[in-house]
């Protein structure tokens, strides 16, 4: 296996060992840390998270984790998987608190808009997903019929350029499901709680980024 | 472990044993082993095909059934989920009896055989039973047979197997159990590669030294229970597939047709543990690898042939993804640490008969002393619990 | 294709899995990890698992059993039992699960709901709320297993729990609890009617119509069950089961789809 050894973000926002189980049972072996000297030398990255905007961003920056990952990732181009809540941080900003994101991605996260959602679906959208693939990535190769998703969150991202969103999905209206820009890889849903879905979605990044 | 560098190594011309796995095996002048031997006379005693065959089986059906007549259920069988007792429920519902499953669940069910369980009940519209012994307490029986350092770790299982079926077949006012147990994949074997799964003094004995816990739950198949089950209700064992032209391939094939069941890879790999034991603790700790005697009973009767079996033992028991995930998961469910693990993988081995036996066998059995008739005691008791 | 998430709730006692009927007795079930593992094998789309006696005895989560049950999901896993500090929630979350589900805490502890909510997000708290039909109609909550009684009923108390920041109610009709007599269309309607929030509906489900019957009638976004996967027929045997996706679809999803739903 020539996939490089992965860098598990831990900035104490919820449930990363799921990640990292998940990369076991894969075959990959991953390093949990919240250690800036650790994430200034990863050599490939994953950023989960769970919880809300700001207070995922001031964990970040009390923990002193934002220095090192502009270096490695704006500067030297290292892949970072954000999965959910590490998915929107990539973003300028969110609806949900006044705080900036890491910027990476040119895009804004918002709040879902209840006038466009079905009388049925409530927020925060929670279940499982179905995706559509504008084109086959690293990401999403193929789909199959059955492929679904964990979604469980109340706001999304809106991007300025759609051409990154590299999967949709839908509740009431679409909005990404999954991003690519560069080095730069995002996930709404969890992999690591999707089954051998989300299995493949990690097993794809361990091994093509 | 036996030591086979005592003399030079041969293998058995028509099976796949070998002076490793026995050190005392005999060869006849055609290099055919004493295990050959044997099969031909327990296939003589125990196996019938063509008419005898159909006859006896209509004797057997017409004994269960009248026995039941005014029970719900005329006879008990148990349902592990395996190849060996999924047929016998197959068989058991074409010759129209009217059974109780009975599964005994460890705590060590795959998903694989718990979906099989459940597509053989509702398919055949059998009703069934499950007796769950508390995970706690059978966790500390098993880790004692672990610490014990003896062989057959899965006489904790076997033996509430057959506590179980003789209990329910009790309570059903049942005489009959049917078994699963066959001569055409499991009728010989090395004798110390399994210990006597009835003996309770045994069990008892081990658990006594090495468990901590009380056994409050666990059906042990005690000197009561044998009195008032085998010399008082005289519940019987009984063996169709003697009967029913037994082909392990074949019997798959009609089960997976038939009923979706679907396969696990290998004997016994519906439960997770006894995985873990036959293709690590067996092979690592003991030197035993217990395919080859599925694989040479299947050699002497006719189903397989040398070669096919000599590719199969080619590869190791399980891929090596399968053995690390399992050993991740045995450990964190004995709570065992690697360490722990480790010491009692090298601790040596250590004989059943280190411990306390029961008497009374050896009373039925004088002879057991001697290696050769110990298996054949074994054997003949093992046909009445039976897991596949 | 609309899919509602179809969650088996399992119960929690001395570290061993047990059945209740109506909060009580409580037959044994087995091991949780193994149960959790052929459940995880199954594919099913969620876990709620409850430590029942927790609060009662007052005992902390158990947090290296989270951790052990954690290890062998690979969907969403929510936890409850005995949870009264955000430090708690942390380190339940910290051990692999997604949810921490909050009972007696709204009645005890409403500031740590809050506290919680704001912390981990909405939809990593859940608010289970357990409840009972009153002789003269009407309905009642309790806590504390079913012991104590809240002083609001069932939508007053899912209102303030999604005040506190409560993203989701698992409503639970301990009168149906493990009596196969189906759920309890009315209360899951009233709730799911006065919350924004996904409404989970547990307690008396005999199959899968039942489930349809709760999402269609009663609006619930989501249901959980207990004895329907883990016993099979007449002597209930232990026998983890879960309807097939084949089965699912046609009796569930496709239903919902293809029907108009307010």
């Amino acid at each position: 296996m020539t996939a490089s050894p992965i860098t598990i973000v831990d900035c104490q926002l919820g449930n990363i060992m799921s990640v990292q189980n998940m990369l076991r049972r894969l075959g990959f072996e991953s390093t949990v840390t919240s250690s800036p000297e650790r994430i200034a030398a990863a050599s490939k990255l994953i950023l989960p998270g769970v919880g809300a905007f700001g207070y995922a961003m001031n964990q970040l920056r009390k923990l002193g984790l934002e220095a090192p990952l502009q270096k490695r990732v704006a500067e030297d181009g290292v892949p970072v998987l954000g999965i959910c809540l590490g998915m929107q941080i990539l973003c300028r900003g969110s609806e949900e608190d006044d705080v900036k994101g890491l910027g990476w991605l040119p895009a804004d996260v918002v709040a879902f808009d209840s006038e466009r959602i079905e009388g049925h679906q409530r927020i925060p959208h929670m279940g499982w997903g179905e995706i559509e693939v504008p084109r086959p990535t690293r990401l999403f190769p193929a789909t199959s019929e059955d492929t679904r998703f964990y979604f469980t969150h109340a706001y999304h991202l809106s991007n300025d350029d759609e051409q990154d969103v590299v999967a949709w999905t839908t509740h009431g209206y679409a909005f990404p499901a999954a991003i690519e820009r560069g080095n730069i890889v995002g996930v709404q849903f969890h992999p690591e709680k999707s089954h051998r879905h989300g299995m493949e979605v990690l097993r794809n990044f361990a091994e093509k980024y | 472990m036996l030591d086979g560098t005592a003399r030079p190594y041969q293998r058995c011309s028509v099976s796949v044993f070998d002076t490793l796995d026995d050190p005392g095996m005999v060869f006849d002048d055609e290099g055919r082993s004493n295990y050959y031997h044997e099969y031909q006379a327990l296939a003589r005693e125990h196996l019938r095909t063509g008419r005898e065959a159909e006859v006896l089986l209509d004797q057997l059906v017409s004994r269960v059934k009248a026995n039941g007549a005014n029970r719900p259920y005329d006879c008990i069988m148990g349902l592990s989920g395996g190849v060996d007792s999924s047929y016998v429920a197959y068989q058991a519902h074409r010759l129209g009896l009217r059974p109780l499953a009975v599964h005994f669940d460890n705590g060590w069910n795959s998903e694989l055989a718990v979906k099989n369980i459940e597509n053989i009940v509702s398919k055949l519209g059998f009703d069934l039973f499950t007796l769950v012994v508390d995970w706690d307490e059978f966790r500390d029986l098993q880790l004692a047979y672990l610490r014990a350092s003896v062989v057959d770790i899965e006489v904790a299982t076997d033996h509430a197997i057959a506590g179980t079926l003789y209990r329910l077949a009790r309570k059903h006012r049942v005489k009959y159990l049917l078994s699963g147990s066959n001569i055409s994949t499991e009728a010989v074997l090395p004798p110390h590669w399994i210990y006597n799964k009835l003996d309770h003094i045994n069990l008892l004995d081990i658990h006594r030294k090495f468990g901590k816990r009380e056994l409050r739950t666990y059906p042990l198949f005690g000197t009561a229970q044998k009195k008032l089950s085998i010399d008082i209700d005289s519940v019987e064992s009984l063996s169709p597939l003697n009967l029913l032209d037994y082909d392990y391939d074949r019997a798959k094939e009609t089960l997976a047709r038939e009923l979706g069941w679907r396969d696990y890879g290998a004997k016994h790999h519906e439960s997770i543990f006894t995985r873990f034991y036959q293709c690590h603790i067996l092979p690592q700790k003991f030197g035993i690898d217990k395919r080859k005697a599925h694989l040479s009973n299947r050699i002497f009767a006719g189903q397989l042939t040398r070669e096919a079996a000599l590719e199969k033992l080619e590869e190791p028991p399980c891929p090596d993804d399968v053995a690390r995930s399992d050993q991740a998961f045995v450990l964190k469910k004995l709570g065992l640490n690697d360490d722990e693990f480790d010491l009692i993988m090298r601790t040596p081995p250590r004989a059943h008969t280190d411990f306390a036996v029961e008497r009374s066998m050896a009373q039925r059995f004088p002879a057991m002393r001697l290696i050769r008739p110990l298996w054949r005691a074994v054997r003949g008791a093992a046909t009445i619990i039976k897991r596949d | 294709m609309r899919r509602v998430r179809v969650i088996p709730t399992l119960l929690m006692r001395k570290g061993g899995l047990v059945k209740t009927v109506k909060f009580d007795r409580g037959v044994y079930v087995g091991d949780p990890i193994n149960t959790v593992k052929i459940f995880n094998d199954k594919e099913v789309d969620e876990l709620v698992v409850l430590d029942i006696d927790a609060t009662n005895e007052g005992r902390e989560p158990q947090i290296e059993r989270i951790r052990e049950i954690a290890g062998e999901c690979f969907m969403p896993l929510g936890y409850g039992g005995g949870v009264t500090t955000v430090d708690q929630m942390s380190r339940i979350m910290y051990a692999g699960a997604e949810k921490v589900i909050v009972n007696s805490a709204l009645a005890t502890h409403p500031a740590v709901v809050s506290e919680g909510a704001r912390r981990f997000g909405s939809q990593a708290i859940v608010a289970s709320i357990d409840v009972r039909k009153r002789f003269l109609g009407g309905y009642r909550s309790y806590t504390h297993g079913g012991t104590r009684r809240m002083p609001e009923d069932p939508v007053t108390a899912a209102r303030r729990a999604v005040e506190l920041g409560a993203g989701e109610i698992l409503l639970n009709s301990i009168d149906r609890d493990g009596t196969y007599e189906g759920y309890d269309l009315d209360v899951i309607r009233s709730v799911a009617s006065a919350v924004p929030v996904p409404v989970i509906a547990v307690g008396g489900a005999r199959n899968v119509g039942d489930f349809l019957q709760a999402v269609q009638t009663g609006k619930a976004s989501a249901v959980a069950a207990g004895s329907i996967f883990v016993f099979h027929g007449v002597h209930r045997a232990v026998l983890v089961n879960f309807p097939s996706p084949s089965l699912l679809k046609d009796q569930l999803f496709q239903p919902l789809t293809a029907g108009a739903s307010a």
